[in-house]
């Protein structure tokens, strides 16, 4: 590479490269020796993957197993952090010692980008990405997770919790 | 007699290529998914090979979405122009010598013009008319730059295109592909004779049937799809069917022009059984055009694509004077040679 | 007079000068250049405590920091606000504060609007340097109907027990034990249920001190919170409504030292949003068709309105204003029937309970707006007032009648003279007793969801502002205070499906069927109704809406001095 003065940066080519052809060739070489590779086409429904824990699927919610009680005290920072503006949550008061729990915790999942800032912010570990990727839904109102497809067992998300206390 | 002769190989050449277009599709599919270590499409049919009919099938099935603000009837029409545009460049390609069907001589090209090379120059240069005007009809900004961008390509890369048939005229002294093609099989192939005009030739066609490297009137990083951003199901496929017959027609006009068309060396066809001889010359023609169909696709997945003002120098500044050189030179040794 | 110098830059500098009064606080003074000193238990509207310590700034040839809160200015004193001695010793005010104080600000109510949070977030280190457990105390400790205490947020600022000795004059509140087992508690016997008891969740620095109806509900960045006005009586006290999902979900007092200081009423705070979020509201106009009330749209309710407005002559009919209704609804009302129907038949109800009043902020008159509808001219000219017009009703001479924004079946024969009517028109935000006898019923906006002037019981003209859309009227920026959620909504997401009803402002209504009936009512908006109102009526003489801003205007003193006679009068 070659400053010309112009602020313009060139690349010094020899003279085959000039040429351009021969470099064509050389191109044309390679993809074709790529033809006889072998293949990574994972043939999915059939083929299923387990995420590794850094993968960020569908956020969801923690339940304590033993007390079946979830992590989450309806403080509202994921729904003030979330960029896309996908989660909604109404607070409410509880005799438990965490005096407030979601009422209603809702993440469109239209308006989810998977980014993680929900996870990041919580305070209390409540919400975290799951390995959870397949979504698919025929109407906008099914996109929208209420408590009942959110929350979910501690002990099945092990791998993520054991993550985020390693690397956060 | 003649008219219906005609027609039964219009209809047969238009079956077959259209046919071979939608697999083309499927080939072009699995060429670039083997290039990028994918193994394509496998789910539809054994090995996936009935893909082509579900693709068209989707496309058929599309709504045909027209823009409030376009022009309607020329929107309708400009997909129509370049498929029948590309479609007619057919009628002069010769696929064999000829066969022979109770006792008559049938030559194998719709329409043994005696000024054939000019007319496939003539109908490669109207197709610029469907996709410009596709650009100007559908009131799109990506549209009308790629209509746009079209049109300055092919004024620009035909000159070249021309010039550079011209060489291979000068040396066989026709218009005619058949006598062309004799020519070449009686000899040697014109690739020998004319190694930098099947170069300028090849670089502008692929400029001519807008494929990679440079497919800029579809250009999807800038123009989005192009002179058919606003375009939608069918009216879209046809622009994709005309795309790939072009491919086709240049193909099979390169092998004609440069690779001896349906000759062979060391085969001589008047020694064998006339219909055997066309079978045979038919499968060399497909054998050689499949070849360089598959160069295009080639080429598609290994080269970048031009920028616009790198198409400008290559065309005006590279090929051009290559073509007037290609042609004095050629001028010139035949005068000697004489 | 003093003159001194703020410097709140940290390192020096020039600084800012000041002349104040002798005798007037460091932190006044340095609030009137723009500078906030840090504090807690100091309050604008209570006396010195000096006890958080927080408020400690640095002056020049003192020889240790000073309170800012209760030292008091000298001539040439120079202060020091952020020097780094100041925010030092600040520091470690903050990190005893902290010592027992829970650091769980994503549960506690407070967090987006309070002291603590924001002054650990400018000077604290963001951890805690203290390993040992905090301090357990009593949390969810009821003091009163409405206040809800938590002892381990408090940080024992003494503010709520001084507002209820000095403002409220009622001394209920005290601190309990010593040392770091201190809390806020009554007094045996007592509980914290004053009128007026609940300023102290707004005036408390942290989450201590809970609104029981609000705690746990939302969160302050959730929610829009526009300029509004109290309508529960006729103080007028300016209020911040909070909305979420295009519902109120809160009220608070806002600064207004000409009318209610820092203060507001529990019965203001509580009830005079209910009705907007009332599901009791009208969402469609209603025509009785066959006996029943059917709901129709609102070209086919004001024309069957106009059409029959048209068979009575004009002392057949009455109209009603109302002292709910703003100073253009009223403008309107009257100007519909002195000019358009032209009848002697007009004035409005008062609803003044004797003897329910204070000397502070309590109003007997509970509506906001009496003044307004007097001084715009909803009296008759002929002196016929309310009681006479039922009486009228009674003897059939008057048959149609049209109500504003009021519910006058309120006894026996009231009702029963409703029903003699031939028409009764009504335009209301409720369902009530006399809507259910109407044959015309159109639904009108609240005050919390239009613009309108109301006029106090001193004649101070104020504004309230739309804090809640209509079905018609879309939350647009500009004309509404949005939130985040607001600003980014989809017709997709719940927080965007609040409830939007179908109601117009009155004076929109009155001039419909005005205008349907042959007369020249057409204002685009509210504003030029009042730009009318302040050319027309010599009392609203100068005023528009740009004069009247957040804080109100009086009405001129132009020759309306019959007051007190009419008021008389209305009762």
């Amino acid at each position: 590479m070659t400053n010309n003065g112009n602020g313009k940066i060139k690349p010094k080519m020899t003279f085959w490269e000039k040429l351009y052809f021969p470099e064509i060739i050389h191109g044309m070489t390679i993809t074709m020796k790529a033809m006889f590779r072998p293949k990574f086409t994972r043939q999915y429904p059939e083929e299923r993957w387990n995420p590794p824990p850094v993968f960020r699927g569908r956020p969801v919610l923690v339940v304590e197993d033993e007390t079946g009680v979830e992590r989450c005290v309806a403080c509202g920072l994921c729904a003030r952090v979330c960029p896309s503006l996908a989660i909604q949550v109404q607070a409410a008061e509880t005799e438990l010692d965490k005096e407030r729990y979601p009422e209603l915790f809702e993440i469109n999942m239209l308006r989810c980008i998977f980014c993680g800032f929900c996870e990041e912010v919580c305070p209390e570990e409540a919400i975290i990405m799951s390995k959870d990727f397949e979504l698919t839904f025929s109407e906008p109102k099914d996109a929208i997770f209420g408590k009942d497809k959110l929350l979910i067992p501690r002990s099945q998300l092990e791998d993520r919790l054991e993550f985020l206390k390693q690397y956060r | 007699m003649i008219a219906v002769v005609a027609l039964i190989k219009i209809i047969v050449v238009v079956l077959v290529v259209l046919g071979a277009v939608a697999y083309l599709v499927l080939l072009e599919r699995k060429i670039s998914a083997y290039m990028q270590d994918r193994i394509g499409p496998n789910r539809v049919g054994p090995k996936g090979m009935f893909q082509p009919f579900a693709d068209i099938l989707k496309l058929v099935l599309k709504e045909l979405i027209v823009p409030e603000q376009a022009n309607g009837f020329v929107h309708a029409l400009a997909p129509v122009i370049s498929i029948t545009v590309a479609l007619s460049a057919l009628a002069v390609i010769p696929f064999g010598n000829y066969i022979v069907i109770g006792g008559q001589k049938i030559s194998l090209m719709i329409a043994n013009v005696n000024i054939g090379v000019l007319y496939i120059l003539a109908m490669s240069s109207l197709g610029v008319y469907g996709i410009t005007l596709s650009g100007w009809s559908s009131n799109s900004k990506y549209s009308l730059l790629g209509g746009l961008r079209s049109s300055a390509q092919m004024i620009s890369y035909e000159l070249s295109l021309g010039l550079s048939i011209i060489g291979v005229l000068m040396i066989d002294g026709t218009l005619r592909l058949d006598r062309i093609v004799t020519a070449q099989g009686s000899g040697l192939w014109n690739i020998v004779y004319q190694p930098l005009g099947f170069l300028v030739f090849i670089t502008a066609a692929f400029a001519e049937t807008n494929r990679l490297p440079f497919d800029l009137p579809e250009a999807e990083p800038e123009l989005v799809g192009g002179y058919h951003t606003e375009y939608s199901g069918m009216r879209w496929g046809l622009f994709f069917l005309s795309e790939y017959t072009s491919m086709i027609v240049s193909s099979a006009l390169i092998v004609t022009l440069y690779f001896g068309g349906w000759s062979l060396p060391y085969v001589d066809y008047a020694a064998m059984f006339p219909n055997i001889a066309a079978i045979i010359e038919i499968v060399t023609f497909l054998a050689k055009t499949g070849i360089f169909i598959f160069i295009y696709m080639w080429v598609r997945w290994t080269l970048p694509r031009f920028r616009y003002d790198q198409l400008m120098n290559v065309g005006w500044k590279i090929m051009l004077p290559l073509a007037i050189v290609n042609l004095l030179g050629t001028g010139a040794v035949l005068l000697a040679v004489k | 007079m003093a003159r001194l110098t703020i410097v709140d830059d940290p390192i020096g500098g020039k600084g800012k000068t000041v002349e104040v009064e002798n005798g007037t606080t460091v932190i006044r003074a340095a609030a009137e250049v723009g500078v906030e000193i840090p504090h807690f238990c100091w309050h604008p509207g209570l006396s010195i405590a000096g006890n958080c310590r927080m408020c400690l700034v640095e002056i020049e040839k003192m020889p240790k920091l000073a309170i800012a809160c209760s030292t008091q200015v000298a001539d040439g004193m120079v202060v020091h606000v952020n020097s780094q001695k100041a925010v030092e010793a600040r520091k470690a005010v903050l990190e005893f504060i902290l010592i027992n104080h829970p650091l769980d600000c994503p549960i506690c109510d407070e967090a987006g609007e309070c002291n603590l949070q924001d002054y650990t977030y400018s000077h604290g280190p963001g951890h805690s340097a203290l390993e040992e457990a905090k301090n357990k105390k009593s949390k969810r400790v009821s003091l009163g109907p409405n206040v809800v205490y938590d002892a381990e947020r408090c940080i024992l600022c003494s503010r709520c027990i001084r507002f209820m000795d000095e403002i409220a004059k009622n001394p209920t509140l005290t601190f309990v034990e010593r040392g770091d087992r201190v809390y806020i508690d009554t007094f045996p016997g007592k509980e914290l249920d004053d009128p007026y008891s609940m300023n102290v969740i707004d005036i408390c620095p942290v989450g201590a001190l809970t609104n029981r109806e609000y705690r746990f509900k939302a969160r302050v960045w959730e929610t829009s919170s526009t300029e509004g006005i109290c309508v529960g009586c006729s103080r007028g006290c300016n209020t911040n409504i909070w909305v979420r999902n295009n519902e109120i979900v809160r009220l608070n007092p806002r600064l207004n030292p000409e009318v209610n200081n820092y203060w507001i009423c529990d019965n203001g705070r509580l009830d005079s949003y209910k009705h907007v979020n009332s599901e009791q509201r009208l969402n469609s106009p209603m025509i009785r068709k066959d006996g029943v009330l059917q709901e129709v749209g609102w070209d086919e309710a004001l024309a069957h309105a106009a059409d029959a407005l048209k068979p009575f002559s004009k002392d057949e009919v009455a109209i009603i204003g109302s002292a709910y209704a703003s100073v253009e609804d009223n403008y309107i009302l009257q100007k519909f029937a002195r000019q358009v129907i032209g009848t002697p038949n007009l004035s409005f109800l008062s609803h003044a309970i004797d003897g329910d009043e204070d000397n502070f902020l309590i109003r007997a008159d509970k509506t906001p707006n009496a003044y307004g509808a007097r001084e715009v001219g909803v009296v008759s000219p002929k002196g016929i007032d309310v009681s006479r017009i039922f009486e009228l009703i009674a003897s059939g001479k008057i048959k149609a009648l049209y109500v504003m924004d009021d519910d006058l079946a309120a006894s026996k024969e009231n009702e029963e003279a409703l029903a003699k009517l031939d028409v009764l028109m009504v335009n209301h935000w409720m369902k009530t007793r006399t809507t259910d006898l109407a044959d015309v019923i159109f639904p009108s906006a609240t005050y919390a969801e239009k613009f309108g002037t109301y006029v106090n019981f001193a004649g101070r003209v104020q504004i309230s502002r739309p804090a809640v859309s209509t079905l018609e009227r879309e939350r647009v920026p500009g004309r509404f205070r949005m939130s985040r959620l607001d600003n980014f909504g989809s017709t997709f997401d719940r927080w965007n499906k609040g409830p939007r009803r179908n109601v117009r402002s009155s004076w929109e209504i009155v001039s419909a069927i005005g205008n349907l009936l042959g007369g020249k009512m057409r204002y685009q908006s509210s504003e030029k109704v009042f730009e009318e109102v302040a050319q027309a009526i010599p009392a609203f003489k100068g005023l528009s809406y740009a004069k009247i801003g957040y804080r109100g205007a009086p009405l001129s003193k132009g020759p309306v001095g019959k007051k007190s006679k009419e008021e008389v009068a209305v009762k």
